[in-house]
């Protein structure tokens, strides 16, 4: 047994969960509200390291992302402005050959976790919760680049990224320092990606939200959906004709909607 | 420390096959002819020593160039990489164009790159992989033969040395050399280019490719099975707070609602395969080239179909099934096939049944025609074809060549069962009456799959026309829109009433067609899908109003991203200019005023179907269904007589005279010109 598998397993002993297994846990069991205006709801493993929750999360409609990667490009622009994908704190990966909607396109957003590892494994106290939004944030100024945040993060790909030009470390800040971007961002402002999607894929809440496998996801899509001639439901199994949209989207009913209209 | 060149990544590679060697040079000297097209034929003009060689030649050279947008979220319009060099499919072979969206263009500039010049021929199957700075020839020997799908899933896996789907990965091994999650973005050929065939295509991703070009076969030819980029360098822009306000104001204006359904008649809006196809028996996520604000392609289970797209998504429609139709779309693809021959396998079944093809006729073969509206026969079509077997190797230089070699293309041109009007072409609209379309490809070189006015017109007032319902703007409005937004303030210049074709207000307007083309579609690679954007249905019904994003916008954009002033005046110059350097390019390659005429069936042989355009007759705007038109020999030589003249090209010939390059800047154009004796006097 090695070294870190030996570490691991006395963490199992210990509290059921090693601490890493947990917090990736908290992204993969679908727990949902566990930590809400400061109140533990649940018996945390030792060593878990608890902040004041975020008063913001990014939520996406993975069966709605469109793949176009506008906000990927929007992040790096209000935040750097310059254009870079990879230095945009929403990572789209999209797989063209890929099978829908199980593994075409990936949208990995920040979580801002209520137990943020990266914010656990900073020596400096760069990684920090905002006073006042819990917007987990990257003072910038303190980081000494050791990346031990980048390698906290619970999920892959990380979400704390290592900007090599800049030489820090950098994560969604939910749009609270976008010197490029004309409007006020933050937990209690807009964020660029939400606005700009063109597929309306990505949505702010204020509260925590419950996760899947996936991550925080939504589903956005409505009835509206359908008559373009895409699936509407959580799974996106059931095709629109199924639901009774036979001809969705051609030009006949657009003709039709409109002369109604 | 100079200011940064904003749009641009700063360097060219220049990749010469033959001695498996790379130079990097500057972008600066080429800023002039902006990107994409313009700087893609300069460089062309430039490396290219010999432009009167075969497409498959060693010397031809192929350029693959990015614009300033690309990368960037200027909506419909990040996306699309030019490519250029002699093409195989053109009959007889040109000086030739293409371009494919995707992911491409974005990855080649955060590579580092804003264009590529391939050079040669390398002795043995390579492929180039390039990571920022580092550029590297690979055997290919392993990839000759694999699809493109299989191609780029193995080029995937070694370039990012099989790092799970979605990690961060290095690519240079140290902590500040630049890492990416994403997939390295991918160019090859299928069998079907290794084969040389002429119907061949570059593909990119699942439905991105060089298509109507033949550029698959010119890769084949230099043993070039692949490129593929991957980069972490930043693009400056300009003003990003502009970029991002500019597009968010499109979007807002111009763009669909998602959560509000369906814009009415709005080309390109999501998932595109749902406006030339039902896909309503399946479901897909709609799908987007980079910083795209449409998204008009789609994915689906199983990857089968995946980014199909328009004309070419209707390859295969026979069984009726939409699951046949995505299967066949997705092996076009694999085998790197062009879609856009979507009338030869009708015309091959024509010939069956008029008893002309078949096993022991006159065009022997032993397809099994009894089995013509199945799968099975359309992936024994094109197996043979990629791989050039029995028919095949007919049919894999294009069906204008192979009916040439049958003895067919005469009689079947002339009837118009062989529906071909220029270059070989398939007809796309129709060229006896939408004239922009069919003028446009007959005086340039190819079919030129300009949709922008094509969409105003057609597009928005079809199905009201044809169903008797008002259009959504009415004739004179939409011939005064349409003169306003082109800068031609002349609403004769959108007349198309048999006068109106052959009118001086028309010779006006193609010159500003080819140039509005040649520079914002095609050198600043706006998707001619939206742009020029002239009516907007969804800003008609919020505000009354049916105007569009052009012109205001594209140079709203431009200044943006390049920080450089340029008026729209200014922009239509620009793509003036490069249109006649391609002009003086086919100079060279020998054409000649005689070959710019269409093919016999658009002068002799009525339309029938509804086609509704705007025509002014009597006094009086109205929409026409153009039916029983045919195109006057005489009033289209007159035509171009008088186009000729007003573009500065010698009347008898077409050539560029050297006056008009002079003016426009390519004296060197007509020193080569008059030194080959080909300038126009």
């Amino acid at each position: 047994m090695t070294e870190t598998n030996r570490s691991a397993a006395g963490a199992q002993e210990k509290g059921g969960l090693s601490r890493r297994q947990f917090i990736a846990g908290i992204g993969g069991l679908g727990i949902g509200v566990v930590l809400g205006g400061g109140i533990t709801a649940l018996l945390l493993p030792d060593d878990v390291y608890a902040l004041e929750a975020s008063q913001g999360y990014l939520l996406v409609d993975t069966k709605k992302c469109a793949g176009c990667e506008t906000c990927v490009i929007s992040c790096s622009l209000a935040h750097l402005g310059r254009i870079n994908t990879s230095l945009s704190r929403i990572q789209v990966m999209k797989n063209a050959l890929g099978s829908f909607p199980a593994d075409d396109v990936q949208q990995n957003q920040c979580r801002q976790c209520p137990y943020p590892s990266c914010v656990e494994a900073c020596p400096v106290g760069a990684m920090h919760a905002d006073p006042e939004t819990g917007v987990r944030l990257v003072d910038e100024g303190k980081c000494i680049g050791c990346e031990r945040c980048v390698e906290a993060c619970p999920f892959t790909p990380s979400r704390v990224q290592w900007n090599f030009e800049d030489k820090h470390a950098q994560k969604c800040d939910l749009c609270q320092n976008t010197p490029y971007w004309d409007e006020e961002g933050g937990a209690f402002g807009k964020q660029l990606c939400v606005e700009i999607c063109p597929m309306k894929a990505i949505t702010f809440t204020n509260e925590l939200p419950v996760q899947t496998d996936e991550g925080y996801t939504a589903n956005l899509r409505n009835n509206h959906y359908l008559e373009i001639g895409l699936p509407s439901d959580d799974e996106a199994r059931i095709s629109p004709k199924e639901r009774g949209y036979s001809a969705g989207g051609t030009a006949a009913q657009a003709a039709s909607n409109e002369n109604k209209g | 420390m100079s200011e940064p060149k904003y749009g641009y990544a700063g360097k060219i590679l220049i990749v010469d096959l033959t001695a498996q060697k790379t130079e990097t040079i500057d972008t600066d000297p080429y800023i002039e002819w902006v990107g994409g097209h313009g700087m893609a034929s300069k460089l062309f003009w430039d490396y290219c020593e010999d432009k009167t060689v075969e497409s498959t030649d060693p010397k031809n050279v192929i350029v693959c160039a990015t614009t300033p947008f690309s990368g960037a979220i200027v909506p419909a319009a990040s996306a699309r990489c030019e490519f250029t060099g002699i093409g195989p499919f053109s009959v007889p072979e040109w000086y030739n164009r293409s371009s494919m969206g995707g992911r491409l263009a974005g990855m080649m500039k955060e590579a580092g790159y804003d264009a590529v010049v391939i050079m040669g021929k390398a002795e043995a199957p390579v492929w180039i992989n390039v990571v920022n700075d580092r550029v590297e020839f690979n055997d290919a020997t392993d990839l000759w033969g694999l699809d493109t799908f299989e191609t780029q899933e193995r080029i995937w896996d070694e370039v990012t040395h099989g790092t799970p789907e979605g990690s961060w990965y290095e690519l240079s091994g140290s902590r500040d050399g630049g890492r990416t999650a994403q997939r390295p973005s991918v160019m090859c050929i299928g069998p079907a280019g290794e084969n040389l065939a002429r119907v061949s295509c570059v593909v990119h991703d699942a439905g991105h490719v060089t298509g109507q070009s033949g550029f698959g076969a010119v890769f084949g030819s230099k043993n070039l099975k692949a490129m593929s980029f991957i980069g972490s360098k930043s693009i400056p822009i300009a003003d990003p707070a502009a970029l991002v306000r500019l597009r968010m104001e499109v979007q807002e204006k111009f763009g669909y609602n998602i959560d509000e359904g369906k814009v009415p008649g709005a080309p390109g809006s999501p998932g595109a395969a749902s406006t030339v196809l039902d896909t309503s028996p399946t479901v897909a996520r709609a799908e987007g080239c980079r910083g795209c604000f449409k998204n008009c392609r789609n994915l689906f289970p199983g990857g089968v179909g995946n980014e199909l797209t328009c004309s070419a998504g209707t390859y295969f429609t026979g069984s009726g099934k939409i699951d046949d139709t995505l299967e066949v779309y997705s092996l076009l693809s694999k085998y790197g096939l062009n879609g856009y021959e979507v009338d030869m396998p009708v015309y091959l079944n024509n010939l069956y049944k008029m008893g002309v093809m078949g096993k022991g006729k006159e065009i022997d073969t032993d397809l099994p025609f009894e089995k013509f509206n199945t799968v099975e026969f359309m992936e024994d079509l094109l197996h043979r074809i990629a791989y050039r077997e029995e028919i095949g190797d007919d049919l894999a230089e294009g069906i204008a060549r192979a009916a040439q070699k049958w003895g067919r293309w005469d009689e079947d041109t002339s009837s118009g069962l062989l529906a071909r009007p220029n270059w070989g072409y398939c007809e796309h609209n129709e060229p006896r009456a939408e004239v922009e379309w069919s003028y446009g490809s007959i005086f340039s070189e190819r079919d030129i799959n300009e949709h922008g006015v094509h969409n105003a017109v057609y597009n928005t007032s079809i199905m009201a026309v044809l169903t008797g319902a008002e259009p959504p703007v009415a004739a004179e409005d939409m011939a005064k829109q349409l003169a306003d937004q082109s800068g031609l303030d002349d609403p004769e210049c959108f007349n198309w009433s048999e006068e109106g074709i052959y009118s001086d207000a028309r010779v006006r307007e193609i010159h500003w067609n080819r140039a509005y083309g040649r520079f914002w579609l095609q050198s600043l690679g706006m998707c001619d899908w939206v742009w020029p954007n002239f009516v907007s249905r969804k800003h008609t019904l919020e505000t009354g109003s049916t105007y569009g994003a052009t012109p205001e916008y594209e140079v709203k954009f431009f200044k943006a991203v390049t920080g450089r002033d340029l008026s729209y005046e200014e922009s239509i110059q620009l793509g003036h200019k490069f249109w006649v350097l391609d002009r003086a390019i086919w100079a060279l390659e020998g054409r000649h005023r005689e070959q710019e005429v269409f093919t016999n069936y658009v002068y002799d042989v009525k339309t029938t179907k509804p086609f509704p355009l705007v025509v002014h007759e009597d006094g009086k705007w109205s929409y026409s269904l153009c039916q029983g038109r045919t195109l006057d020999r005489d009033k289209f030589e007159d035509f171009k007589s008088r186009f000729y003249v007003h573009e500065g090209f010698e009347e008898s010939t077409g050539r560029p005279t050297r006056g008009c390059l002079e003016t426009l800047g390519l004296g060197f154009a007509a020193d080569a010109l008059e030194a080959a004796g080909k300038l126009g006097a």
